[in-house]
């Protein structure tokens, strides 16, 4: 319509909000997120607010999501730092960096400490005010699963692995002595059975729902454990501002608890995923990250400082100790 | 005017088909590279958006030809005056309609100018949605060519009866 | 506010509004109604629905196909379909369906082969005394074999939208449209007799071998794109890049019949046709968004789910429904705005998505021949010079053969996919 930059439209003090992601399944955790965001903003705001919730159904795109929230076509996504660059904030791509975190509890303490807030300032203020972090949410922490096991660095030697054939991903990958190859998602169940790759990275929920481990290229899985992934959940900040103080703060307080459903749901599904995997033949075995930090560090130190981001590399790793 | 839109015309064709080709070398080029083992990463994106740009600038020149499929049941019963004041309608039609697609587009436009390509940082995606408001302008011009065309019919039309 | 945009849609259709402008104002209009929505979701959309690295393929099988056509190959392709079925009785009218089958592993879309070959093929009937409406009905419905039989432009679009693997697609039309080839074939058969038709000549076989012979470096083209999209060499929208290549090369090398100046008019000419069905495309891109907005998916899932409750009426519902459809709409918009919209439904019947796609892909080429939107019906008309009406009359035979494959595939899957499951069974996952 033709007053998308007034929130509200009839002007009765009720306003609608728009929630959306890109993922199609009912029970993925970020559907559980969004809903938790509903009910929560609804119920505390004596139906002031109302909120709408897309599965996939404006945009199985994260990339439109994006463009959505910037032009107002919706008010709250879910997006991860890969897509969040291309609207040219390129500091947000050091949470794509592998070996970045070294466990889920140095994650949490970095984004719902200074790391966030400081990451949430540069979001708001790089895309003037479009993009509003109301908090982060994740997706799993992704794990090699290949034709055979790795033991050591050595074993990647000559692999060919999908992940992204670009950047500080890609660099670190080619350290290890793998082959970064590009093949899309849809088409890698295929490729994984025909031997067109050897292997690819990603967390349990996603390719086992994919059913890779059951083909001869994906059944060994190691948890090489290299990429907490964050997601940044966001609401149009010129928006947010013309809501009414009292809706600001339920706002708040749904992204709260919708950051919580969704890092619960994701855990849970996480074990649920990896016993699913087990159960139909994959072989899991844990593995010394050590060695592969030592790879990353470098690569990690070298990419801050491309992206201008080295205070804040250096505030993650502090956390750590 | 007339031989405005008939350059307008030839440019903007010759300009699809450049595209055209791009994309078609590009993809090619994905092939032959992918075998030898070096992995280009830019090839699926920029013959993406060689396509865009193709398909809005055919999509235009098909406008000043008229070739987009319409049902000319009722232009076909209707002669003289009436037929052409149907053609005037549903010429106006189509200049509202892509002032209206103009004007978003341009919006289009300033919201993502600076957005980049995924591949290539350097890149702006305002290279791509301009293609919006060019296709949407053109098609403004030829649409107003006809309308001028069936403007004169329309008058002779009504001299001659 | 639905009714008002169904209705405006078919005025503005009606007073002749091209349809993919009808698309898009209605698309406009929609999202103006909807207070939260900003307009410019609509140029978005619009550029969104073109940035699939898929429909590349759509320009490139067209640019392939009218290379066939400038290169002469497709005569050559008919001298060799003549002197197999020449002994027949109705000799041409075979020939013009056995070199669409041919066509058809080329080509993706249906127009290419109704223009191409009917210009050769409508006058060199009508000379031997077929009939107008025989040569135009056989022409037309023989066509549209090209989008059943691989590569096929519908069943790219259709894998697009719900991520159905291609290849399996592309197997699971080939038995199909070899079906529905001789069906035609078995009808002509029958009226040539009636109507007294006239045979050719019979070919020595050592001709015959020597027009195999050249026709082979043509016949050769679907092997290398359904093989290479099989075996991973390559994916679709690649395969269609090498088609075109593979086509350029052997009409500049081996016919020699294409010189280098007569690319430029090819390149222009392709970009005309593909960007009529793609700017519709684009336009339905937007209107889908309006649809997908109101989350009328899930609303057919409900509604069929507690209301039809069998799997056989809905299949017999989106058979209609795509042939109603298929009337007045181009396959590509058509499925872009109603496939997501049943898709939901499907999946809860339990119907793969393969083979909802063939049902569709299959459904949408009778559309090809119906008016009063039916491309391929609308050219050989032309071509034969005989009125739509007259020619539609004709042509319904045809669609009635089509049909019955149609169901006969919709009933019994195996019968499309068996063979292609038993060669590959990685496809279907
Ligand atoms: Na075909
Ligand atoms: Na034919």
């Amino acid at each position: 319509g033709c007053n998308t930059h007034q929130v509200d439209a009839d002007g009765d003090g009720k306003i609608k909000i728009i929630a959306a992601h890109n993922q199609t399944s009912p029970d993925n955790p970020y559907q559980t997120g969004l809903l938790k965001f509903k009910e929560v903003a609804e119920k505390e705001s004596n139906g002031t607010i109302e909120v709408e919730v897309h599965a996939g159904t404006i945009g199985t795109e994260e990339s439109q999501l994006v463009e959505k929230l910037q032009l107002g076509a919706a008010d709250v996504i879910v997006v991860s730092p890969g897509f969040m660059t291309q609207t040219g904030i390129k500091e947000v791509d050091l949470f794509s960096a592998p070996y970045l975190f070294n466990s889920y509890d140095h994650w949490l303490q970095a984004v719902d400490g200074e790391v966030g807030n400081k990451m949430e300032e540069i979001i708001n203020e790089k895309s003037n005010n479009s993009f509003k972090v109301l908090g982060y949410w994740t997706a799993g922490v992704r794990h090699y699963y290949g034709k055979k096991p790795i033991e050591s660095v050595d074993d990647f030697q000559g692999v060919s692995l999908r992940t992204q054939t670009s950047g500080v991903v890609s660099d670190f990958w080619t350290s290890t002595g793998a082959i970064p190859s590009s093949i899309s998602w849809g088409e890698l169940y295929q490729g994984l059975q025909q031997d067109v790759v050897d292997s690819s990275e990603n967390a349990y929920p996603f390719f086992v729902q994919q059913a890779h481990h059951t083909t001869s290229n994906g059944k060994y899985i190691t948890e090489t454990a290299h990429d907490y992934t964050t997601r940044f959940f966001l609401i149009n900040g010129e928006k947010f501002d013309q809501y009414s103080e009292e809706q600001q703060e339920v706002i708040l307080k749904a992204a709260k608890e919708s950051i919580k459903a969704e890092r619960e749901s994701t855990l849970l599904q996480d074990e649920e995923y990896k016993k699913k995997a087990i159960d139909e033949g994959a072989i899991v075995n844990e593995i010394d990250r050590q060695p592969f930090i030592e790879i990353a560090r470098p690569i990690l130190n070298d990419f801050a400082k491309e992206i201008d981001v080295e205070d804040l590399l250096k505030d993650i790793y502090e956390l750590d100790k | 005017m007339k031989r405005f839109v008939q350059a307008l015309d030839k440019i903007q064709m010759i300009v699809g088909s450049i595209f055209l080709c791009i994309f078609f070398l590009v993809i090619i080029l994905q092939i032959v590279t992918r075998h030898l083992g070096i992995s280009i990463i830019w090839t699926e994106e920029v013959a993406n958006y060689s396509f865009i740009w193709a398909i809005l600038m055919g999509s235009s020149v098909m406008v000043n030809r008229r070739e987009h499929f319409n049902f000319d049941f009722i232009q076909r019963k209707l002669t003289g005056a009436k037929g052409a004041t149907l053609n005037i309608v549903i010429d106006l039609i189509l200049v509202a309609f892509n002032i209206v697609i103009f004007l978003l587009g341009i919006q289009v436009v300033t919201e993502f100018w600076n957005y980049t390509w995924a591949t290539i940082p350097e890149m702006k995606m305002g290279y791509i949605w301009i293609a919006i408001p060019i296709m949407a302008g053109t098609m403004i011009v030829y649409s107003l060519s006809h309308l001028m065309n069936h403007m004169k019919a329309l008058k002779s039309g009504e001299v001659s009866s | 506010m639905a009714i008002l945009l169904v209705g405006l849609f078919l005025i503005l259709m009606f007073i002749g509004v091209p349809i993919a402008f009808v698309i898009g104002i209605v698309a406009l209009l929609g999202i103006f109604g909807m207070p939260y929505t900003p307009e410019a979701t609509v140029p978005m959309k619009m550029v969104n629905g073109l940035d699939s690295f898929v429909l590349l393929a759509i320009p490139l099988f067209i640019l392939a196909a009218n290379l066939m056509n400038s290169g002469k190959i497709s005569e050559k392709l008919i001298d060799f379909a003549m002197s197999i079925v020449g002994p027949i009785r109705g000799a041409l009218a075979h020939a013009n369906i056995l070199v669409s089958m041919m066509f058809a592993g080329v080509s993706g879309a249906a127009q290419a082969d109704a223009a191409g070959m009917g210009k050769i093929l409508i006058p060199s009937m009508v000379k031997k005394g077929y009939d107008k409406e025989t040569a135009v009905a056989v022409t037309a419905a023989s066509s549209t074999i090209g989008v059943v039989i691989p590569p096929s432009i519908p069943m790219i679009i259709f894998a697009g939208l719900t991520n159905a693997s291609i290849g399996a697609l592309f197997l699971g039309g080939i038995v199909p449209g070899i079906l529905i080839g001789l069906g035609m074939m078995l009808f002509v058969y029958f009226i040539a007799i009636k109507r007294n038709y006239p045979k050719e000549k019979r070919v020595p076989i050592k001709r015959i071998a020597k027009l195999f012979l050249e026709s082979l470096p043509a016949l050769f083209t679907p092997i290398i794109i359904i093989g290479g999209i099989i075996s991973g060499f390559f994916t679709a929208t690649e395969a269609a890049a090498v088609a075109s290549v593979y086509t350029l090369l052997i009409s500049m090398f081996y016919y020699k019949t294409l010189k280098l100046n007569d690319l430029p008019k090819i390149i222009m000419d392709t970009l005309a046709l593909s960007s009529l069905s793609l700017f519709a495309l684009a336009t339905a891109s937007a209107l889908g968004e309006l649809m997908s907005y109101y989350q009328l998916g899930a609303i057919a899932q409900d509604f069929f789910v507690n209301n039809v409750g069998s799997s056989w009426i809905f299949i017999l519902i989106v058979i209609l429904f795509f042939l109603f459809i298929g009337t007045f709409m181009d396959a590509i918009p058509a499925m872009i705005l109603f496939v997501p919209m049943i898709l939901p439904t499907a999946i809860e019947f339990g119907i793969e998505p393969v083979q909802l796609g063939l049902i569709i892909v299959i459904t949408l080429a009778i559309g090809l021949a119906t008016p009063p939107y039916g491309l391929v019906l609308l050219l050989s008309a032309k071509i034969g010079n005989l009125s739509i009406e007259r020619s539609f009359v004709a042509v319904l035979p045809y669609l009635a053969i089509i049909l019955v494959i149609l169901l006969l595939i919709a009933f019994l899957p195996g019968l499309a996919f068996a063979i292609p499951k038993w060669l590959n069974p990685s496809l279907f996952g």
